[in-house]
C-alpha cells in the first residue's frame, strides 16, 4: 500500500448532497484515473478533497503511506504541503502576472537561474514561445490552458488533479489539445486524476475510468470495459449505449483504415493522425441487424455473429451480439420480432465505415 | 492665511492614512475570510464611526486618553507625557474616526478577488500569507488606494473629533477646519475663504483620483 493513494471519505454539504468516495490508485507512476459522470454528480468535490481545498467530514486519505486526511485523528494536511498540481476548470491564471511569472509562480524557492531554466523547459514543452511577456488576458483560450498546465507541472507535483481540463475550449482547440494532453500526461512521472463529463475525453486520457453518479463512485474499470459493459442501468445511462473496444490499425487504403478488433476486421475512415492503437466507438443505433442473404450495400462492414442477449427497452430492443468482439445494436421491437432475433440466432451486423468513431490512444 | 494649520492637517491625514493601511489591511483580511459566527459584531464596531456624531466619538476618545484611564496611564508610563490634547492623541482619534473609510474599501476589494486564484496559489505550495501579498493584495490595489485616499480625505475635513480631543493648540492640534472656524468667529472672512478654498480644491483633486481609479481610467494593469 506504500505506493498507493487510498481514499475513503465522506463530504456532506449543509442541506445539500453527500459525496462519498472510496478508491485507490497508484501513487508512483503516470496512471490516469478519469472521474466520469454528469455535472453535479460530485466529481469536482472528490478532486477538491484530494487537493485539501475541501475538508471531508469523515474518512481518511493517504498518499504513499503519508496521511493527508484523517477525520478521527483530526489530521488535515493543508494543500500547500500535499505537493499536488491542480488544474482549475477555467485555469485560474493570475491576471496581474505575465505568462513567465505565472509558470514560475510556484518556483520562488529556486535560484533565479534555476527558475528561469525550469520556466524555459515548460515554455518549450507546451509550445508557448513568444508569449513569455504577455498577460493571460492577451493570449487565446488554448494558450491559457497551456500556461495553466505549465504552471501546474513546473514544480514537479507528486499528483496531478485536472478539473474538466478541456471544457472551456472551443471545439477545434479542444480536439488538438486532447491529443496533446494524453502524450503530456504520459511523459511526466506522476499519477493523474482527471474529472470530465466528456466520453471522448475519458476514452482518450484514461487508463482507468471511475463513473461517478449521485455522489458515489458506481463503477471502476478500464475505459473500454466501463463503456461497453456498464454494471447497471444507471451507469449505462451515463456512459451511453455504445460499443467501445480496443483496436489496432492495419492496412490503410483509399482514405480507409482496416482495424483489427478482437478476431474481426472493421473498415473506418482513416483519421488524420498516424496512431496505431485506437478505441473504436460505435453507437448502438448505427448498427443494422439482418438475417439471411445480404443485398449489395454501400456499408463497408458486414459482420457475421451470434446473438447473446436481447433486452427490450421501451420501443426498442438492445441486442448484444458476438461477432469477433461484443457489438451492441438498437433495433425496434417490431423488427426484433419480425426477424426472430433471440439469443443464439445467427445474424449479420452492418456498420457504415463513416459511423465508426476512432479515438486514438 | 497661515500655512501652519494646512501643514499640520496634511501631516495628520498622511499619518492617519499610513496607520490605517497597517491596521486596516489585517482587519479587512480577517473580515473577508473569517467564518466566525459573531463576525457581524466586529463589522458593526468598525462601521460605528460612520453613524456616531463626531462629538460622541470624540468624547469617548477624550475619556479613554485621559491620564486617569488605563490607556492614558499606560501611555504616560511609556512616554512620560499625557495623550490628551496632543498631536498623538488627535492621531489616535483620527485613526478610529476614519477606520471604516479604509476598512470597507479594503474588504470589498479583497472580497472581489476570485477565490479560485487564492486556491490556485495554495495548491502551488504558496503559504496563505505569501498568497495574500502575491495575489490578493496586487489584485486589490485599486481598492486599497481608494481606502487610503478616502481616509486621508476624511481626516482632512474632520472637525468635531478634533474639537473634542485636540483642543485648539496652534501647531499641535489646530487643523484647517478649526482654523477656518476660528477665522469666521473672528469675522476674518478673507482668511477663512482662502483656507477654505485650499481645502476645497485639495478635496476635489483627491476625490477625482478616487473616482478615476474606480473607473479604471488609471488601472494599474489591464483587467481580465
Amino acid at each position: 500500500m506504500a505506493h498507493e493513494i487510498t481514499a475513503d471519505f465522506e463530504k456532506v454539504y449543509d442541506g445539500g448532497p453527500t459525496i462519498r468516495a472510496a478508491f485507490h490508485m497508484p501513487a508512483d507512476r503516470p496512471h490516469v484515473t478519469v472521474l466520469f459522470g454528469p455535472s453535479g454528480s460530485g466529481k469536482t468535490t472528490i478532486l477538491r478533497c484530494l487537493a485539501g481545498l475541501d475538508r471531508p467530514q469523515a474518512g481518511r486519505i493517504s498518499f504513499a503511506g503519508a496521511l493527508w486526511f484523517d477525520a478521527d485523528q483530526g489530521i488535515m494536511m493543508p494543500p500547500q504541503r500535499r505537493g499536488i498540481g491542480y488544474l482549475f476548470q477555467d485555469y485560474a491564471l493570475f491576471p496581474h502576472l505575465t505568462v513567465t511569472q505565472n509558470i514560475g509562480y510556484a518556483l520562488a524557492a529556486l535560484s533565479v537561474r534555476a527558475r528561469a531554466t525550469r520556466v524555459n523547459e515548460m515554455i518549450t514543452l507546451l509550445k508557448l514561445e513568444g508569449l513569455e511577456d504577455r498577460r493571460p488576458s492577451q493570449v487565446a483560450g488554448g494558450q491559457q490552458q497551456r500556461v495553466a498546465l505549465a504552471r501546474v507541472l513546473a514544480p514537479h507535483p507528486r499528483l496531478l488533479l485536472l478539473d474538466e481540463p478541456l471544457s472551456a475550449l472551443d471545439v477545434p482547440t479542444r480536439e488538438e489539445l486532447r491529443r496533446e494532453l494524453r502524450g503530456l500526461l504520459r511523459s511526466q512521472p506522476s499519477p493523474v486524476m482527471c474529472v470530465t463529463h466528456d466520453s471522448v475525453e475519458a476514452l482518450t486520457l484514461a487508463d482507468e475510468v471511475a463513473v461517478v453518479a449521485g455522489g458515489r463512485i458506481v463503477q471502476v474499470g478500464p475505459p473500454d470495459e466501463v463503456f461497453s459493459r456498464p454494471v447497471n442501468a444507471q451507469v449505462a445511462a451515463i456512459v451511453g449505449v455504445e460499443t467501445v473496444v480496443a483496436a489496432r490499425a492495419g492496412e490503410r487504403t483509399d482514405g480507409l483504415v482496416a482495424l483489427e478488433v478482437g478476431s474481426a476486421r472493421l473498415w473506418a475512415i482513416d483519421p488524420a493522425e498516424q496512431a496505431t492503437n485506437f478505441f473504436v466507438s460505435i453507437r448502438a443505433e448505427d448498427v443494422t441487424v439482418a438475417v439471411g442473404a445480404l443485398p449489395s450495400s454501400s456499408a463497408r462492414n458486414h459482420l457475421a455473429g451470434r446473438i447473446t442477449e436481447v433486452r427490450p427497452a421501451g420501443p426498442v430492443s438492445r441486442v448484444v451480439l458476438e461477432c469477433g468482439f461484443t457489438l451492441i445494436a438498437l433495433v425496434t421491437r417490431q423488427a426484433a420480432k419480425d426477424l426472430g432475433l433471440r439469443p443464439g440466432a445467427l445474424v449479420t451486423a452492418t456498420v457504415k465505415a463513416s459511423t465508426i468513431h476512432l479515438i486514438p490512444r | 492665511m497661515s500655512w501652519e494649520p494646512i501643514i499640520l492637517t496634511l501631516r495628520l491625514a498622511g499619518l492617519t492614512a499610513a496607520i490605517l493601511v497597517v491596521v486596516g489591511v489585517p482587519i479587512a483580511y480577517w473580515l473577508t475570510y473569517s467564518r466566525w459566527r459573531w463576525k457581524f459584531l466586529v463589522e458593526a464596531v468598525v462601521a460605528l464611526p460612520l453613524v456616531l456624531p463626531p462629538t460622541v466619538l470624540g468624547f469617548y476618545v477624550l475619556v479613554a486618553v485621559s491620564p486617569r484611564s488605563p490607556l492614558g496611564q499606560m501611555y504616560q508610563t511609556l512616554t512620560g507625557h499625557s495623550l490628551a490634547f496632543t498631536f498623538e492623541g488627535l492621531l489616535f482619534a483620527s485613526v478610529l474616526y476614519s477606520l471604516p473609510f479604509a476598512v470597507q474599501p479594503f474588504t470589498s476589494a479583497f472580497g472581489a478577488v476570485d477565490p479560485k486564484l487564492v486556491e490556485a496559489s495554495w495548491t502551488l505550495g504558496v503559504s496563505r500569507l505569501k498568497t495574500f501579498f502575491r495575489v490578493t493584495l496586487p489584485l486589490s490595489a485599486a481598492g486599497v488606494v481608494t481606502g487610503v485616499v478616502l481616509s486621508f480625505a476624511h481626516t482632512l475635513g474632520e472637525f468635531g473629533v478634533v474639537l473634542m480631543v485636540g483642543g485648539n493648540i496652534p501647531g499641535v492640534t489646530r487643523t484647517v477646519s478649526i482654523d477656518i472656524y476660528d477665522e469666521v468667529q473672528a469675522l476674518n472672512y478673507s482668511a477663512a475663504a482662502q483656507t477654505a478654498l485650499v481645502l476645497l480644491l485639495f478635496s476635489f483633486v483627491i476625490l477625482s483620483v478616487v473616482y478615476a481609479l474606480n473607473r479604471r481610467v488609471w488601472a494599474v494593469w489591464p483587467m481580465r
